[in-house]
């Protein structure tokens, strides 16, 4: 039985009214904030906005280096989701809650943490600015505290959708004469690219979104979150709530348009070639 | 075990491998190419174990497998040259039925022929499109067996393939094995608890019981001497009662028979096969053909099952009848009524079976 086939009656009666009550109070308390922001501001504004360079060059940088940090976060975070999923391996639990690590900690606290690491005088970061890499500062930093607080989510959905495949296919395809990697490759990850593929879009979109760690990490170059908040500290309300209108457009656009790439059929088909 | 060059099947020697908690008990086979072995044993006796150490699947921990000569023990799976076929049909739902098939040619890097020959021969061509998400169980399995046989394997192991299908499709596809099995040069494990399908796919049979392997032999060898309790029960023998054995005699409640010729003397139990049971409504008396294995008993309870119905007797023992229902149509036997019970066949087993050991071949 596939999942298409699944029964999928929702309860009626009270039950119903009261999970549509709740669920609808939640998602009310999503959508309000979000629609009056974008209300506050007269769309002439908002172009404006987008229209100055500095706001520009913020939300094109976020763009990117949230695109860039999702890459890393995944091609990382795959063969760590593989092991955990897969893996009966000593110190699972251990290692599991090391990937969850930065959903619990303030992203400030994380931002100074890899201040610690990758600053200039840091573990990493000291000997990295003798080979020229200055991650304090620099793009280099921007991603590596977006890469910070993002992994979990690229690592964990991506452990999901393993622990989804049954392990006996991997093992078909082992007595059937593939090698290992022939068998993930051909097998494992096009059966896991549902969810290798959200995880990478959750990550971009925690990317684009942080603040306090790239804050800390990497003040320059101004993203589109440090520059709301500048704008917020030093101009008006409206100034800095029509860059984050920009912001808000953007992200939702591209997240939205990754999310449908991640979850639809595009996807189901392009499965059907492999092999 | 099996005619056939020495060294030229699957020859297993003191195999040991664990899953879990499980461990399996030092085990030998041998399966001669041409020929298929099935390893008969209840639900956890270790049989998936045993076939996924075969296979590579799971590591061998000590002993070694060697096909045709060649040492399997430390290679991986993909290098063994099997096909193997599991319980749930295993296939890749991304790709087509087609796709599966050639699965295994690609991935040994050869050009895939046209699978179209060897499904033809499974009956399933017009499914080459079709994804496995839309197969029924034994058309999956049949994909599954198609794809197995598609690398042109060395050996063939089949684990339990027909146990998750229903009463017809298992039926329609243990026929279609069947000829698929007629036609392999290779030697073929069938794994199975199902003594109708080990007796009818298997030119040998070994017994696996406990995560030890209790007898292994020509299948009507196995069949009609079993040498281990678990032989016994898993081949349809059923247990009469327990006693020793002395000069060639063993008593069972009140009961003393005659055993067969050279079951050695000693503690054993002792079974009978209840479709070799006869029950009469009237005294037989001289007309019996064992004296001592015939004796009165109370008819206690009919079940009219078919096509042979279960009649429980009780008497110095107490024995189930397995009669076709015309054997009953004479002078009726009734609930609560007299019976004369002849048993057929007897086999005193030592307890607890040979000592020592697993044991995959005979003496």
């Amino acid at each position: 039985m596939t999942s298409d086939e699944r029964p999928r009656a929702l309860p009626g009666g009270a039950f119903g009214a009261l999970l549509w009550l709740l669920g609808g109070l939640l998602l009310a308390f999503i959508i309000v904030p979000v629609a009056r922001l974008a209300s506050a501001v007269p769309p002439e504004t908002v172009a404006r906005a987008a229209a100055a360079a500095q706001v520009r060059d913020a939300t094109l940088l976020s763009l990117q280096d949230a695109a860039i940090t999702a890459v890393i976060a995944t091609v990382l975070g795959v063969p760590l989701g593989y092991l955990l999923a897969r893996g009966g391996f000593r110190g699972r639990g251990v290692v599991a809650a090391v990937v969850d690590l930065p959903l619990a900690v303030p992203h400030t606290v994380a931002g100074i943490a890899l201040l610690f690491t990758f600053g200039r005088t840091g573990w990493i970061g000291a000997p990295a600015a003798r080979l020229g890499v200055s991650f304090y500062g620099s793009q280099w930093g921007i991603v590596t505290a977006m890469l910070f607080v993002s992994a979990p989510f690229a690592v964990n959905s991506a452990r999901i959708a393993f622990e989804g495949i049954d392990p006996l296919l991997g093992g078909a395809a082992r007595t059937l004469g593939a090698t290992p990697w022939h068998a993930f490759r051909r097998v494992t990850l096009p059966l896991a690219a549902r969810g290798v593929l959200t995880g990478a879009v959750l990550a971009y979109a925690r990317s684009i979104s942080e603040f306090g760690a790239v804050v800390i990490l990497a003040y320059y170059p101004v993203t589109a979150p440090v520059e709301i908040y500048n704008l917020f500290l030093s101009a008006n309300l409206t100034q800095s709530a029509a860059a984050a209108v920009v912001l808000l457009l953007v992200a939702m656009a591209t997240f939205l348009v990754l999310r449908t790439l991640a979850s639809g059929r595009l996807l189901a088909r392009a499965g059907d070639g492999a092999g | 075990m099996a005619p056939g060059e020495p060294g030229a099947g699957l020859a297993v020697r003191g195999l040991t491998a664990r899953a879990g908690a499980f461990e399996l008990a030092p085990a030998d086979l041998d399966v001669a190419p041409g020929r298929v072995l099935a390893l008969l044993g209840p639900s956890g006796s270790g049989k998936t174990t045993l076939l996924h150490a075969i296979a590579g699947l799971i590591p061998a921990r000590s002993g070694t497998i060697a096909l045709a000569g060649r040492d399997l023990t430390a290679l991986p799976p993909e290098r063994r040259r099997l096909g193997v076929v599991f319980q749930r049909p295993a296939l890749f739902p991304h790709l087509s039925v087609a796709g599966n098939v050639r699965f295994g040619p690609r991935a040994r890097g050869r050009a895939a022929a046209a699978p179209g020959d060897l499904l033809q021969r499974l009956g399933i061509a017009h499914l080459a499109g079709r994804s496995p998400r839309s197969l029924s169980g034994g058309e999956s399995q049949r994909v599954a067996l198609a794809r197995a046989l598609a690398v042109n394997p060395a050996m063939l192991l089949l684990d339990e393939p027909l146990s998750a299908l229903d009463l017809p499709a298992r039926e329609d596809l243990r026929s279609v094995i069947q000829g698929v099995l007629a036609g392999l040069a290779i030697p073929v494990i069938y794994v199975t608890h199902d003594r109708d399908e080990a007796l009818s796919l298997g030119d040998d049979v070994a017994i696996l019981a406990g995560g030890a392997i209790r007898q292994a032999g020509p299948a009507e060898e196995v069949l009609a001497r079993p040498a281990h309790p678990a032989a016994a029960r898993l081949l349809g023998w059923r247990d009469l009662g327990s006693g020793t054995v002395r000069a060639g005699a063993i008593t069972v409640g009140s009961l003393t028979l005659t055993v067969p010729e050279g079951t050695p003397d000693g503690p054993a139990e002792v079974f009978y096969r209840p479709e070799e049971v006869t029950v009469r409504a009237f005294d037989p008396g001289a007309h019996a053909p064992g004296p001592a294995a015939t004796f009165a008993a109370r008819v206690e309870r009919i079940v009219p099952t078919a096509p042979l119905a279960q009649v429980h007797l009780a008497g110095p023992v107490r024995v189930t009848a397995l009669l076709l229902r015309r054997e009953m149509a004479g002078p009726p036997l009734r609930p609560g009524g007299q019976a004369w019970v002849t048993l057929g066949a007897l086999r005193a087993v030592p307890s607890g079976g040979p000592g020592g050991a697993a044991r995959g071949r005979p003496p």
